[in-house]
């Protein structure tokens, strides 16, 4: 059978299949037998029991699991599982709100910031939305702030873990597309802040336009120069965990690896200062990470072995030529990617975009001339670049994922905290203006690669 | 964190295993910090560490999908699937089921020689350490894959009589996070 009947079949063939709500990652794992199947006809497949090209799928599943930088996965969530079981967060909360709660707007400020900071210790979103959704929320509510803003802000900085690095976007996109994970967390720094600067800015110029939204809370001793000091303390300890994980990857004392696995320590060490360790916090974290490990694994296990057999059956190849055939202009294949990227992950799981888009875009992205990527050429001077801004881009397109109905699963995050009145509608309502900034970022990256390339050694 | 109940042998299968393994990545966890501490303070660091993560690594990644399975928890879609009467989801669950044993078999099909001739020769890592990873990962593939389509069969088998329940995603949130 033809490549192009064999990927059309396969389109069909994951459409229905996930339609009647077949396990995505098995889904594409029967896929990868069918692709296979189609190419070289059931009599090669199934000539000897034990042998054949079917041998590519325990291979491809074999190849990810002896890779080093995928043992970061299950350690960043353990590490995420932790902190939500302690009470770090809520006293970092209360810290900043010492300093913060006079502001106009200050608790959403300060929503953000904490969010920012917990983007940095860990890769993971899910439980940051939850966390904040139960620290942060009923405080905003209580005072009376806007419901939209209050929303809008927890979902749209709790999302950010998957933004600020250590990413666990970018760890997956590193490892299907061979890509530097170095290098990408390099070049998620600067983007990653732009967007929660953007956030915060927004919290800002939004409550001085309106500041019926976010009322000043009433009456209250004076927060004094001693009081703001004294609460430092919370403030310091979640900034020494950043310190251990960003500091270990970027200081390159430590592979990824090796960074969350010090991050962990460094979470239970605290844990342990603060005199909430127990057995039943580490058992309960260990269960979820056991569960939140395996979705996401066995995800990837099938999507990577649908891509093996798609490749082996020339797929990548024709779709590229297809695309570059239809002399299409540069800029208007990238808009199409982004299109087809916005699309998919209203509807899709990040990890899935990543393995079974990602082997047939990102060759057609490195096939384009590269002086036509960005307004100003500046990937020029950087080819090799490429594959990495390309991941940049992708990881904020999968910020607006996470918020986009009808399957942001930041929504869903929230709505399981918040008070049983609000419904989901109203909180996607409240995303709107943080999609539109999302998407003004992703155009500024787009635009101006160089963003991407400050940190770049 | 809810946990859905065992109500077969499979699924004691499924949760004695996980009950277990579930430590192996607190042991990645110590046995990092071991080397991390004997590598920038005794300045002696050691052969092992990195292998043996990635071996207990490849355990956790293969189990867990199992346990996964046995909680319903893998990732799927509900739009369609909601919306159908219960006469249809069985249908569905019947094809998705099938299809799983196909791939499971497939797996199988394709790896079997492989695994069965590195476990026999029990070969090696081939690094200064060597442990023997593909003579036993390899075979785990295949057994966690065919553990899996046995719990998905066994999941049919015990859903089969049970009422139609709509997905409320935020509901199975909850359930996760909060106590």
């Amino acid at each position: 059978m033809d490549i192009g009947t064999i990927s059309l079949i396969l389109l069909i063939g994951l459409f229905v299949l996930l339609a009647i709500g077949m396990p995505l990652g098995f889904a594409s794992g029967f896929l990868a037998v069918a692709v296979l199947l189609m190419k070289f006809g059931p009599d090669l497949l199934f000539r000897s029991f034990g042998t054949g090209p079917l041998n590519i799928l325990a291979q491809r599943m074999y190849g990810l699991m002896t890779d080093y930088v995928l043992i970061s996965v299950p350690l960043f969530i353990f590490m995420a599982c932790l902190m939500e079981r302690s009470g770090i967060a809520k006293a970092m909360f209360d810290s900043l709100n010492v300093w913060l709660s006079r502001t106009r707007g200050g608790i959403a400020i300060v929503t953000a910031i904490m969010a920012i900071i917990m983007a940095a210790m860990s890769g993971i979103i899910g439980g940051e939305v939850v966390l904040l959704g139960l620290i942060a929320l009923p405080n905003m509510l209580r005072l009376g702030y806007n419901q939209d803003l209050a929303i809008g802000t927890i979902c749209a900085s709790g999302s950010l873990g998957t933004m600020i690095p250590p990413s666990i976007v970018l760890i997956i996109y590193g490892l299907v597309t061979e890509t530097s994970i170095h290098a990408l967390f390099k070049a998620a720094f600067v983007p990653g802040f732009i967007l929660g600067g953007c956030y915060i800015a927004y919290i800002i110029y939004r409550t001085r336009m309106h500041p019926e939204q976010a009322p000043l809370p009433e009456g209250g001793d004076e927060v004094t120069m001693a009081d703001k000091l004294r609460a430092l303390p919370g403030l310091i300890a979640p900034l020494l965990i950043v310190f251990v994980v960003l500091g270990s990857i970027y200081g390159g004392i430590t592979a990824i690896t090796e960074a969350a696995g010090m991050g962990v320590v460094a979470v239970l060490i605290l844990i342990t200062l603060r005199g909430e360790l127990s057995w039943s916090l580490v058992k309960e974290a260990l269960m979820r990470t056991w569960k939140s490990t395996g979705t996401i694994l066995w995800i990837t296990f099938g999507a990577t072995a649908l891509a093996g057999a798609y490749t082996i059956a020339g797929g990548p190849t024709y779709v590229a030529n297809l695309i570059i055939g239809t002399e299409f202009p540069t800029f208007g294949i990238l808009l199409l990617m982004m299109l087809i990227f916005l699309l998919l992950g209203a509807v899709m799981d990040w990890v899935g975009i990543v393995l079974l888009v990602m082997p047939v875009f990102l060759p057609i992205v490195l096939k384009l001339p590269v002086d036509e990527l960005g307004l100003t050429g500046a990937l020029v001077a950087a080819p090799s670049f490429v594959a990495v801004w390309f991941g940049i881009l992708f990881c904020v397109n999968m910020q607006v994922s996470f918020l986009s109905p009808p399957f942001g699963p930041a929504a869903f995050y929230l709505k399981s905290v918040a008070p049983p009145h609000i419904t989901l509608p109203e909180i996607f309502r409240g995303f709107l203006p943080f999609i539109v900034l999302q998407l003004f970022v992703l155009s500024l990256v787009l635009l101006f690669p160089e963003i991407t390339m400050i940190f770049r050694s | 964190m809810v946990e859905h109940e065992i109500e077969n042998w499979m699924d004691r299968i499924s949760i004695a295993i996980s009950r277990v393994s579930m430590f192996l990545v607190a042991i990645i966890v110590a046995i990092m910090f071991f080397e991390v501490v004997m590598r920038y303070v005794f300045e002696a660091p050691t052969l092992w560490v990195n292998e043996m993560s990635m071996w207990l690594a490849g355990c956790v990644y293969l189990l867990a999908g199992l346990y996964v399975m046995q909680q319903r928890g893998h990732i799927r879609i509900f739009i369609l699937y909601d919306m159908v009467p219960r006469v249809w989801q069985r249908v569905f669950d019947v094809t998705s089921v099938l299809l799983i044993c196909v791939f499971a078999g497939a797996v199988v099909w394709g790896g079997f020689n492989e695994a069965w001739v590195k476990m026999l020769r029990w070969e090696t890592f081939g690094t200064a350490w060597d442990p023997p990873i593909p003579a036993t990962m390899k075979p785990l593939i295949l057994i966690a894959v065919v553990l899996i389509a046995m719990q998905s069969v066994t999941n049919l088998i015990a859903d089969w009589n049970k009422k139609k329940e709509a997905h409320d995603l935020a509901e199975e949130v909850k359930e996760e996070h909060i106590d």
